[in-house]
């Protein structure tokens, strides 16, 4: 399941010419953090939307292919597409994931400092014990 | 004076006070501390962990992994889907809000005094004493000049412009920095959040705490509520720890939040027609300008304005919000290479959020799992005030020289250019055609004189029960049209002076 999020993520967030893309950050990473720390609603949710991402191309660019052997032309197409579907549910379920890699990209460091951005401080988790 | 944390399995912890508080945010913490400053021994029980500025995260990640109840997954249940975001730690929300102090109109008072019996002039009064104290005791002031940031530069210039009432915003925040942080917890500690004042404040006067303890039963002795019950919860790990039982022998005060205090007393057996009922909310939604020049919105205050000019009519309350570029990546619209060419103009944004006052009633309700589940669908009235009020947003933006404007609705272009504003004035009427929050909740456990139409007199006990008193928000039986943290402060403190006032006060008065 992370694989299929990774792929959703990366083709919402791709690498251009002028800022790095999610696969450039430490994405494998942030998704065992995600996988670990998150609520379960919330990873079913994002599963879901991952899911729905790979299995809708048919519904928006009229492929009967699983978006992930898609063209990147064509994957771009159906990226956007997915994300403004006329589906309420399916529109939700793809938005989380879209907001979930949004937190791992601007959150990096060389994404960050291409806004002249300092890099975050820690993310400690700690607590009074 | 002790703090307990999480403890594993084990044996049970129990402990005795004279008052039991449940939860330490805007309602729960300053009802504690006025009940240990009349010399009552007090219990607060949190479920979440207590955390200082130095464990406060800095990403948007750290902050729904450490602070927002349930990662930001409680949402509405109704046409669209919401989120309610709440803080889950010790000072619940207050850690993560931005701290924004605004005195309870008059115009509430009569209100509540009309609709539900409860209220009116006294009440006001003393809210109003009460809020003098807060303000002092909380550093309120206005962010000061060097801090205020671009974006809520131009919304001031914007709206004067424009020639409608606007300020900046007063705050519980003491020499701001401007680090734009304040959803993350402001780890500068100038906010004032309860857990650095009014919490350890009980702690210091030989009260309790207990966090990390999410309370599962009121219970009672007879009609009386005598303590609570709950099992400890590890905050990192989600498994459940020692179970704990918080004697009671005057009163137990519930602040769990509005969508979980009416759960609370539904899992405790607590009977009445009310609990749950009229819900209310602020439903929010932001617009994004953009500007030539670049804003740089997380440098300067996250909430430095706000207008209450359309309060009354239509019905809006406008306000200036700095968001995270790694929240911001998220919500703006597009995906691919658009999105990426989109985000290229993050430093050159401003937005700016119209909060609704919406007349739309719903239900808090508890789910099998325990979860509460919030029943929510904005009418239609409440929906051409909420696009109204986006509207307005627009038009700031465009007289405060934005290039465009982005309102974010589905059925929408992306990009409005300053000439085609009034095209929002047509947009779809559909909640699901938006992306709000719902930030300012009321309601679950209201108050007012009709025990068939309240949870609560206007004391906050809780009709036919004795000792069970409820504090937070949960009974503001309508909404306020203004940030409510001072309302539901003064209120908590209110009903805990009313606890332990002498009896010849009482009656003097």
């Amino acid at each position: 399941m992370i694989w299929l999020i990774k792929f959703a993520m990366c083709a919402m967030m791709p690498r251009t010419e002028k800022l790095p893309g999610i696969g450039d950050t430490d994405l494998d990473g942030f998704l065992r953090r995600l996988r670990r720390d998150s609520d379960f609603l919330y990873w079913l949710g994002l599963a879901l939307g991952a899911w729905l991402f790979a299995v809708t191309p048919l519904f928006t660019v009229w492929v009967p292919l699983p978006a992930f052997f898609l063209p990147k032309k064509l994957l771009d197409r159906h990226t956007e597409r997915v994300l403004s579907s006329r589906i309420y549910l399916i529109r939700q379920a793809v938005f989380l994931v879209r907001l979930s890699a949004g937190m791992c990209w601007g959150a990096d460091p060389t994404v960050r400092a291409k806004f002249a951005m300092s890099p975050y401080g820690t993310d400690p988790g700690t607590f009074r014990s | 004076m002790s703090h307990v944390a999480f403890q594993p399995r084990g044996r049970e912890v129990a402990l005795e006070a004279d008052y039991v508080v449940v939860g330490s945010g805007a309602g729960g913490a300053p009802a504690a501390v006025t009940l240990a400053r009349a010399g009552a021994k007090v219990a607060i029980v949190e479920a979440g962990p207590w955390r200082d500025p130095a464990d406060y995260p800095s990403s948007v990640y750290g902050a729904m992994r450490d602070m927002i109840d349930a990662w930001g997954s409680n949402f509405t249940r109704g046409r669209a889907y919401w989120p309610i975001i709440q803080g889950s730690l010790v000072g619940g929300t207050t850690v993560i809000n931005s701290a924004i102090a605004v005195r309870t109109p008059a115009d509430i008072f009569e209100k509540w005094e009309r609709a539900h019996g409860v209220g009116g002039a006294s009440m006001a009064e003393a809210v109003w004493r009460i809020q003098d104290d807060l303000e002092r005791e909380l550093c309120v002031e206005e962010a000061p000049t060097p801090a205020r940031g671009n974006s809520n530069l131009l919304a001031k210039k914007a709206a004067d412009a424009l020639g409608f009432e606007n300020h900046y915003l007063l705050r519980y925040i003491k020499g701001c920095v401007g680090s734009g942080q304040c959803l993350q917890g402001c780890r500068e500690d100038r906010k004032q959040s309860l857990n650095r004042n009014y919490v350890p404040e009980v702690l210091e006067r030989g009260g309790d705490v207990l966090s990390c303890a999410p309370v599962e039963r009121v219970l009672f002795e007879g009609n009386r509520a005598v303590g609570v019950r709950g099992r400890f919860r590890n905050p990192q790990t989600r498994e459940g720890g020692a179970d704990f039982v918080v004697r009671a022998k005057k009163g137990v005060l519930v602040a769990a939040s509005v969508t979980r205090s009416a759960p609370l007393l539904m899992a405790s057996g607590v009977q009445s027609r009310a609990l749950g009922k009229h819900f209310r909310a602020h439903p929010g939604t932001p617009v994004f300008g953009v500007y030539d020049d670049p804003i740089d919105m997380n440098t300067g205050a996250t909430q430095g304005w706000a207008s209450v000019a359309y309060r009354d009519e239509p019905g809006f309350k406008l306000e200036t919000l700095s968001l995270p570029l790694d929240m911001v990546a998220g919500r703006l619209s597009g995906s691919g290479q658009l999105l990426m060419d989109r985000l290229m103009e993050f430093r050159h944004l401003a937005i700016w959020v119209q909060a609704c006052r919406a007349e739309t009633v719903g239900e808090v309700r508890r789910t099998i799992t325990g979860r509460p589940a919030v029943h929510y669908t904005l009418g239609r009235e409440d929906m051409l005030r909420f696009r109204e009020g986006m509207y307005q947003i627009a038009r700031m933006h465009v007289a405060a020289g934005a290039r465009a404007v982005l309102p974010g609705i589905f059925g929408m272009p992306y990009r409005l250019e300053p000439d085609q504003i009034d095209q929002l004035r047509e947009a779809p009427l559909d909640p699901r055609a938006y992306v709000a929050i719902l930030s300012h909740l009321f309601g679950g456990c209201v108050m007012g004189a009709d025990p068939s139409r309240s949870v609560c007199d206007g004391r906050g006990r809780v009709h036919g029960y004795e000792g069970l008193v409820v504090v937070d928000a949960s009974v503001i039986p309508t909404n306020l049209g203004v940030n409510p943290q001072h309302t539901i402060m003064a209120l908590a403190r209110l009903f805990a002076e009313q606890l332990v006032e002498r009896p010849a006060a009482r009656a003097a008065a």
